[in-house]
């Protein structure tokens, strides 16, 4: 059986399925929506018990990971460091019921890693810290565990139901 | 630049009097300026350069997080201040951008590098007919080069979130996404005069008067409150004389009033003329006389503005200048402590029995009197005088530029406070426990007897009679009951109450010792620190800056042993009241068995003093304790509570809260030490505790300062921690981020952190 995270498509798979162009229409949208908005719902589990909370993000330039930071002292730390498939979703939806159709959102998917002191950290931390200013101290404190997500997939959703899928390792 | 939105505009720019653009104070010196009138030449960094500032430098969410960790209705003034203070270091810790640096330099180009200049805010509304808000925001003289210019630029943009400021959000309509500051620089006039002058007498606004006060020096000296100005009033009509009051000064050259009436005549003229420009009645700040004088300020006289919450304008209060600062740093220190401590040592040597029933209402009435004239001088001098640690937080930051803007702490390590040398003692008594298991045993096995009602002479023989090295042990016991423990704590006598200060002796000699201060515990060296401050001013400025060191360190100092020492005081009203009481139980004119405190002064001095009355019974006062403000739903619990990170560090331990004297006995160590505020009295827990958790709230307080000394986490500022957290609750406290996390951990706590 294909692990769940493994691609379900190949390229001719995207639902446009016009090719290069789409996929890069994709990219540009998810990438919008990934500038713009600054924090996401981050998905755990862990003993058949899902579990969601929201953190500021930041990607690399590249799409391929996007970094968050939590203090150690939560549920998400625990759960996080009990199963590495995670998800998070970032949207733009309003408070306005009648603007369903406006709504643009994205699922990403991928398995999470915490970045140890030392290392890659600083590099890490920096993109986060860059992203969010105000987050300077808290990435810093002793407290407080960096976890970098290396995507397998996003799952970009529009007017509603309209559904594409893009997985940068495909299309680097 | 954006012509649309310029970020500089020269003071004598026609036509560019938008407030909200250039701020209020600028905007009316433009006018001033175009209208003939003679200003300091000068530029305006507009609204548009702080708002370009922010939105770079990311600092509007920043204050934004600052600002919405409380509800800022629930903080006391230490933690407005605080805020303000961290604030105040993000935007030191931003440098201009390239665009705003060129914009400085633009602005500066007409004038020489040597030059000192006047940086001043210009707020929108500051100035308004309704209400002035003088005061709130900073400015800054005498600054010399751009990178200066620079430096003062971003802390009068910080000054639109001063602590005052944030005091009065409400009146000014604070808010991180659309408040904004312009900032004036302006040449520096110096003249040998300079005062302030009201078109009409504030007092008395529809009286055809107007006033002038004028001091010699700059006006600076006026507006900080540093020399008495003289003050004339003068007919508006006919421009006459009307009174004259010399300004009380010590160094005045001679009597002569400080203008001659052709110059009041010229001020009064330029007065008049402003009046007439803008339409309303002007207070200004003005230099110089006759051809030379030159308007530096121009706003709407506002009557006396009364705030109408006391405590708020009281608040305002608590920043004296430098010059104030230093008159009460001698006071303090050279006269009020010392008569403190004098006042103290005499009463408590007072043989009260001795005295007969006139005399001891008398002394009753003294003490009582005493402690009230001292209290009076807490509120006034003391605490005023507290702000010298905040003047050196300040200073230090402005020089240092730390990452850390609580780094200026470590200067203050190793002041010989009261409650250190008190905690030294108590630690030197646990260490004869310690080294004795047969003493310790027989100290604990006697107290497991009494369980509550300890009876001091009987433990104390029995002691002596079944342990090796009581006699010592007693002996250090009473130096420091006599010493340090003759205090009130929870409107009782520690003296009278040995067994509470017997348990934590017992539990401190199970516990590692920790002497406060200790260097290895608290990082960097105080030399180092000092070293690192006198380093950035430069040598010029070396005797200001150990100047300002010293008066933080007593600043600081005084703030802890002024309440131990008024507390000394209390303590002996009591024990005056104690010997009425009993005396009075004795003859039976007293009834019931209620323990005498402060609010039965009264009662007992009229039994005293006339010996017909009826016997008289105590009314039962009821303690003072913080109300329960929580209004939890049922099945509603707190998992996480959040205030301010004090000390850092997390450890996982159970709660003991300590709300009276009652509970001092019972902590145990490894516990997570919950109180309403550690006061001096208590500090002797603190290196028991395995964390502490506060509702009282700032980076200066007691249980802060100690908690970074010993290395022990602390989080302050938990709303209703002490009503919230129940004993015995298993909780986390992470000083890093300022989290308690209440129930049992079910997270791994790794970073080596250890579970107790």
């Amino acid at each position: 059986m294909k692990n769940p995270d493994e691609p379900l498509f190949d390229e001719g798979d995207i639902k446009d399925g016009s090719g290069a162009t789409a996929h890069r229409a994709v990219r540009e949208r998810i990438q919008q929506l990934a500038d713009k908005q600054p924090y996401a719902v981050l998905c755990v589990q862990g003993e058949g018990q899902p579990y969601g909370a929201l953190v500021a993000f930041a990607f690399s330039e590249d799409l391929r990971h996007a970094v968050f930071v939590t203090p150690v002292a939560t549920r998400k730390y625990r759960l996080l460091s009990e199963c590495d498939h995670v998800a998070l979703v970032i949207d733009n939806r309003p408070n306005k019921p009648d603007e369903l159709m406006e709504i643009e959102a994205v699922t990403v998917t991928g398995r999470s890693q915490m970045i140890e002191r030392g290392g890659e950290f600083d590099q890490w931390a920096e993109l986060l810290v860059t992203r969010h200013p105000y987050l300077k101290s808290f990435v810093k404190a002793a407290t407080c565990a960096l976890f970098r997500v290396d995507v397998v997939r996003f799952l970009h959703v529009a007017r509603f139901q309209e559904v594409n899928q893009w997985i940068p390792s495909a299309h680097s | 630049m954006d012509s649309e939105r310029p970020l500089l505009i020269p003071l004598d720019a026609p036509g560019h009097w938008d407030e909200q653009i250039v701020g209020g104070k600028a905007a009316k010196l433009a006018q001033l300026a175009c209208g003939g009138f003679d200003v300091p030449r000068g530029f305006c960094l507009t609204t548009w350069a702080y708002q370009t500032f922010v939105k770079d430098a990311g600092i509007t969410a920043a204050i934004r997080m600052e600002l919405g960790r409380k509800s800022m209705d629930d903080m006391r003034w230490e933690e407005i201040w605080d805020a303000a203070l961290r604030i105040r270091a993000t935007f030191l810790a931003q440098p201009l951008t390239r665009l705003l640096r060129e914009t400085v330099a633009a602005g500066l180009r007409g004038f020489d590098t040597s030059t000192p200049l006047a940086v001043r805010s210009s707020a929108i509304g500051e100035d308004s007919a309704g209400r002035s808000f003088a005061g709130l925001h900073e400015s800054f003289i005498g600054v010399r080069g751009r990178q200066a210019v620079e430096d003062a630029v971003r802390l009068v943009w910080a000054s639109l979130w001063s602590d005052a400021a944030l005091l009065y959000r409400k009146e000014l309509g604070l808010d991180p996404a659309h408040s904004r500051m312009a900032v004036l620089v302006q040449e520096m006039i110096y003249a040998d005069r300079s005062g302030v002058a009201f078109a009409r007498d504030p007092r008395d606004i529809g009286k055809e008067h107007a006033v002038i006060e004028s001091v010699p020096g700059p006006c600076s000296l006026l507006v900080d409150g540093v020399v008495d100005p003289d003050h004339w009033e003068l007919d508006r009509k006919t421009h006459g004389i009307i009174a004259w009051l010399p300004g009380q000064r010590n160094d005045a050259e001679d009597d002569a009033p400080l203008l001659e009436s052709r110059e009041l005549e010229h001020i009064l003229e330029t007065l008049l003329s402003v009046e007439q420009l803008f339409g309303w009645s002007p207070d200004m700040e003005w230099t110089g006389r006759s051809d030379a004088l030159t308007v530096l300020q121009a706003r709407p006289i506002t009557a006396a503005a009364l705030d109408e919450d006391e405590k708020r304008t009281w608040c305002l209060t608590l920043r004296p200048g430098d010059a104030r600062l230093k008159q009460l740093r001698k006071r303090v220190a050279e006269q009020l402590i010392p008569e403190l401590e004098a006042a103290g040592q005499a009463l408590a040597a007072e043989e009260l029995n001795l005295l007969d029933d006139q005399q001891l209402a008398d002394t009753i009435v003294q003490r009582s009197a005493a402690i009230a004239n001292w209290k009076k001088i807490y509120w006034e001098d003391f605490i005023p005088f507290a702000h010298g640690v905040r003047r050196l937080a300040m200073y230090y930051n402005d020089a240092v530029q730390a990452e850390d803007p609580y780094e200026f702490v470590g200067l203050l390590r190793n002041q010989p406070l009261v409650a250190k040398q008190r905690n030294n003692a108590i630690g030197q008594l646990a260490q004869q426990l310690a080294a004795n298991d047969v003493l310790r045993s027989a100290v604990e096995r006697l107290l497991a007897q009494c369980a509550g009602s300890l009876h001091w002479p009987t433990f104390r023989d029995s002691l002596m009679r079944i342990a090796d090295g009581a006699e010592n042990f007693l002996r250090g016991f009473d130096v420091l009951n006599e010493r340090f423990l003759d205090i009130v704590y929870d409107q009782e006598r520690l003296h009278d109450q040995p067994e509470p200060m017997l348990r934590n002796l017992i539990e401190l000699s199970r516990a590692p010792y920790a002497s406060l201060g200790d260097e290895s515990v608290a990082g960097v060296s105080v030399a180092a620190l000092e070293k690192r401050l006198l380093d950035a001013v430069g040598p010029e400025r070396r005797d200001e800056a150990l100047d300002v060191i010293e008066t933080g360190r007593v600043s600081w100092k005084l703030r802890d042993d002024d309440n131990l020492l008024v507390a000394r005081l209390e303590s002996q009203l009591l024990r005056a009241l104690d010997v009425a009481a009993k005396r009075l139980r004795a003859v039976g004119r007293l009834s019931g068995e209620v323990h005498p405190n402060d609010a039965h002064v009264e009662p007992l001095v009229r039994a005293l003093r006339e010996p017909t009355t009826c016997p008289v019974t105590l009314e039962l006062v009821a303690k003072v304790r913080p109300k329960d403000l929580s209004k939890a739903s049922p099945g509603e619990t707190p998992r996480q509570l959040i205030g301010q990170p004090a000390s850092p560090g997390v450890a996982t331990g159970a709660v003991r809260c300590i709300h009276g004297r009652g509970d001092l006995g019972k902590f145990r160590q490894g516990e997570v030490l919950v109180c309403d505020a550690i006061q001096p009295t208590m500090t002797h827990l603190v290196p028991l505790a395995g964390a502490i958790v506060e509702r009282r709230g700032g980076m200066l307080i007691h249980g802060a300062i100690i908690a970074r000394e010993l290395g022990i986490p602390c989080v302050n500022g938990v709303r209703n921690a002490a009503e919230i957290l129940k004993n015995g609750t298993l909780v986390t406290v992470d000083g890093h981020l300022g989290i308690v996390t209440v129930g049992a951990a079910e997270f791994d706590l790794e970073l080596g952190v250890e579970c107790i």
